[in-house]
């Protein structure tokens, strides 16, 4: 028999029992669309982590003071200070140094109040962070030197204080001590932990003198010239700052340098795990959705046991049986799985516009949830239909 | 439909030649063994009608599933269209059955979610074959049923239905017609109005035969072959072989 009369066949078989169609299309369609909707935040997730690779610029590395081996594990971390910053600034290959120290500290203006991350920055801190103030102006060297008490304060800070007032020119008090706000940092949205738009930033001279009294320094962020020459950078910086700590041949690095590139694939990597994850979870479930469709197909051979017997009779091979009852549970998986496809754009896209993260639905993934679909119809109908094929015809047509 | 190893001049061919057949069920283990057909041999000329009598058990319904290449024979020859059912595969088998048999049932068998012409078409999708549709349409023409090609089994009266069936197993033009009590389920007035259509085919050349304990059936064919306990006790015309029948069977029918 021809294949496409095979398949009308099936087909008609299929839409003589709708319910039962769509009922053992049901593992199916929730299985794949599952799988769909995973994959969509997974690479929605991705891209945004790209997506912040590519705002921060390639050529960013950050210097962080490592507390040595075997240290208590909430001693301070005092290694870097601002003299390293500057040698590191001599260095070749290197076009800009920020050096940051972190606390943190409440904040309050009249009655509204918070506890918030405190930054002591210098003049370089906005533009090699590629940030930019939305209203009013960036700290210069002088607020710096002179400890001026200004303070710039990120979007969610400043909403949270002003609301949609204007906060520049206000006076505020950061523990205790009264600031005024010079400047307000333009909302970055969510940019995953530390963001910017949660910090308060004041001089970095300030943070030490006056608020924190402390001199070591939470993080040094080194521009460097080119994408290129990052390696040989990192080189550099490690080796005047062992020598700057007197470190011996054989005692470990009391610093780290890490890119920004290589923090943000880090997340990507841990990303692409949760992904791996909740897909396997949820191809799980096309497992049971094939299992589903093996059941409802060998109840179908029992009760059309007869049928298969008049067929033989009028000259049915076992291949042209066997052909039928697999076509038959390909052609459920694959309305599953279309079915899927179309529930996991839905879901994709209900989770993007009500749930606020980002989703994609990769090219790959309609061709996989096809493929997959077919695979399991094929896979989990083989059996049933090996076993209608294998029918004696005189037992079938004896068969009620 | 000509095979190279089939005779070209296929009405010369006598259709089925049958030689010490026997069908054995559990012929491995003597004390279990069922010989429902033991050792009967017996020729059908094309153009011929037949009745295979016997009283249940005897082992016509074994015989006509062998004849039907649904089932094979343990022992014994069993030429259709002069090649030996016994030594053909499992798809040969179905491609006999498609090609030679036309299976009329008691019960119908017709397939409850197509119409007529669907159900008659069957075997022609299976033979692989072109202008299927037309065909099967030539078919319910000879049955008379034509103006119900469209409609479905369940909205078929008994005797429609037999006529579909008869139709469906005379679309591929077979050698021979197998009927299994095709009146069986049907009214008496309904039964003679499908033997008279057979008879019809039989006088147009079909070679039928049927398996039945409905005597005025039997009467109504050319032969009549009696069975009991799985061998032949009768074979000749019809009228006579009933009037031995009757004689044998007086005493239990009473």
């Amino acid at each position: 028999m021809l294949i496409h009369e095979t398949a009308r066949t099936a087909w008609r078989s299929l839409a003589q029992n709708r319910l039962r169609t769509a009922l053992t299309a049901l593992g199916m369609i929730i299985g794949v669309t599952a799988v769909i909707a995973v994959l969509a935040i997974g690479e929605g997730a991705k891209a945004s982590v790209e997506g912040r690779i590519r705002a921060l610029g390639s050529n960013l590395l950050t210097v962080r003071p490592e507390r040595a081996q075997g240290a208590v594990r909430s001693a301070r971390v005092e290694t870097l200070v601002r003299a390293d910053a500057d040698a590191i600034a001599e260095l070749d290959g290197v076009e800009g140094v920020s050096p940051e120290s972190t606390g943190t500290a409440q904040v309050k203006y009249r009655e509204a109040n918070l506890s918030s991350s405190i930054q002591g920055v210098t003049a370089d801190f906005l533009p090699l962070r590629s940030l930019d103030v939305a209203s009013g102006i960036g700290f210069s060297p002088d607020d710096d030197l002179g400890r001026a008490r200004v303070a710039i304060l990120g979007a969610n800070v400043a909403y949270e204080l002003f609301g949609d007032r204007s906060a520049i020119g206000e006076r505020i008090q950061i523990a205790g001590n009264g600031f005024t706000v010079v400047g307000v940092l333009g909302a970055k949205g969510d940019v995953g932990f530390m963001s910017p738009d949660d910090m308060v930033l004041v001089p970095l001279g300030t943070h030490e003198g006056v608020l924190f009294g402390q001199s070591y320094l939470g993080a040094i962020t080194v521009k460097v010239r080119s994408e290129g020459e990052s390696e040989d950078v990192r080189e550099r910086i490690g080796e005047l700052l062992r020598l700057r700590h007197r470190l011996r041949a054989d005692a470990p690095d009391d610093f780290e340098i890490r890119s920004q590139t290589e923090m943000l694939a880090t997340m990507g990597a841990i990303t692409g795990t949760f992904t791996a994850l909740l897909g396997s979870v949820a191809a799980v479930s096309l497992l049971v959705g094939g299992i589903g469709i093996m059941n409802i197909m060998l109840v179908s051979v029992r009760e059309r046991t007869r049928e298969i017997g008049v067929r033989m009779a009028v000259g049915a091979r076992r291949r042209d049986i066997l052909l039928q009852f697999l076509v038959e549970a390909v052609v459920v998986s694959i309305f599953g799985g279309l079915v899927g496809i179309f529930l996991g754009w839905l879901a994709a896209f209900a989770i993007a516009r009500f749930g606020g993260w980002e989703t994609i639905i990769p090219t790959y993934a309609y061709g996989l949830a096809l493929g997959v679909s077919i695979a399991i119809g094929i896979v989990f109908g083989v059996g049933p239909a090996r076993r209608a094929s294998t029918l004696d015809p005189v037992e079938a047509l004896r068969q009620e | 439909m000509s095979l190279a190893h089939e005779p070209p001049t296929r009405a010369a061919q006598t259709p089925v030649v049958i030689e010490e057949l026997r069908k054995i069920y559990h012929a491995d283990r003597a004390e279990l063994a069922v010989r429902a057909v033991d050792g009967i041999s017996f020729r059908i000329e094309r153009g011929e009608s037949v009745a295979i009598v016997g009283p249940s058990g005897c082992g016509k319904s074994t015989l006509l599933h062998v004849l039907g290449c649904l089932d094979r024979p343990t022992s014994g020859r069993y030429f259709l269209e002069g090649r030996d059912v016994a030594r053909l595969d499992e798809d040969e088998r179905a491609a006999a059955r498609n090609r030679h048999i036309g299976f009329v049932f008691q019960s119908f068998n017709l397939l409850p979610r197509m119409d007529a012409v669907e159900n008659v078409e069957l075997p022609l999708l299976y033979a692989g074959q072109r202008d299927t549709r037309a065909r099967a349409l030539r078919a319910l023409e000879r049955v008379g049923l034509a103006d119900r090609a469209h409609h479905r089994p369940n909205e078929l009266s008994g005797g429609q239905k037999q006529r579909v069936a008869i139709a469906r197993a005379l679309v591929t033009e077979p050698s021979i017609v197998l009927g299994d009590e095709p009146t069986g389920a049907l009214d008496s007035r309904t039964g003679r109005e499908v033997m008279e259509l057979l008879g019809r085919l039989h006088a147009e050349g079909t070679t039928i035969v049927l398996v039945t304990h409905d005597l005025s059936v039997a009467r109504s064919q050319d032969r009549v072959i009696r069975m009991r306990d799985g061998k032949i006790v009768g074979d000749g015309p019809a009228a006579a072989e009933i009037e031995a029948f009757v004689q044998e069977n007086a005493g239990e029918i009473a």
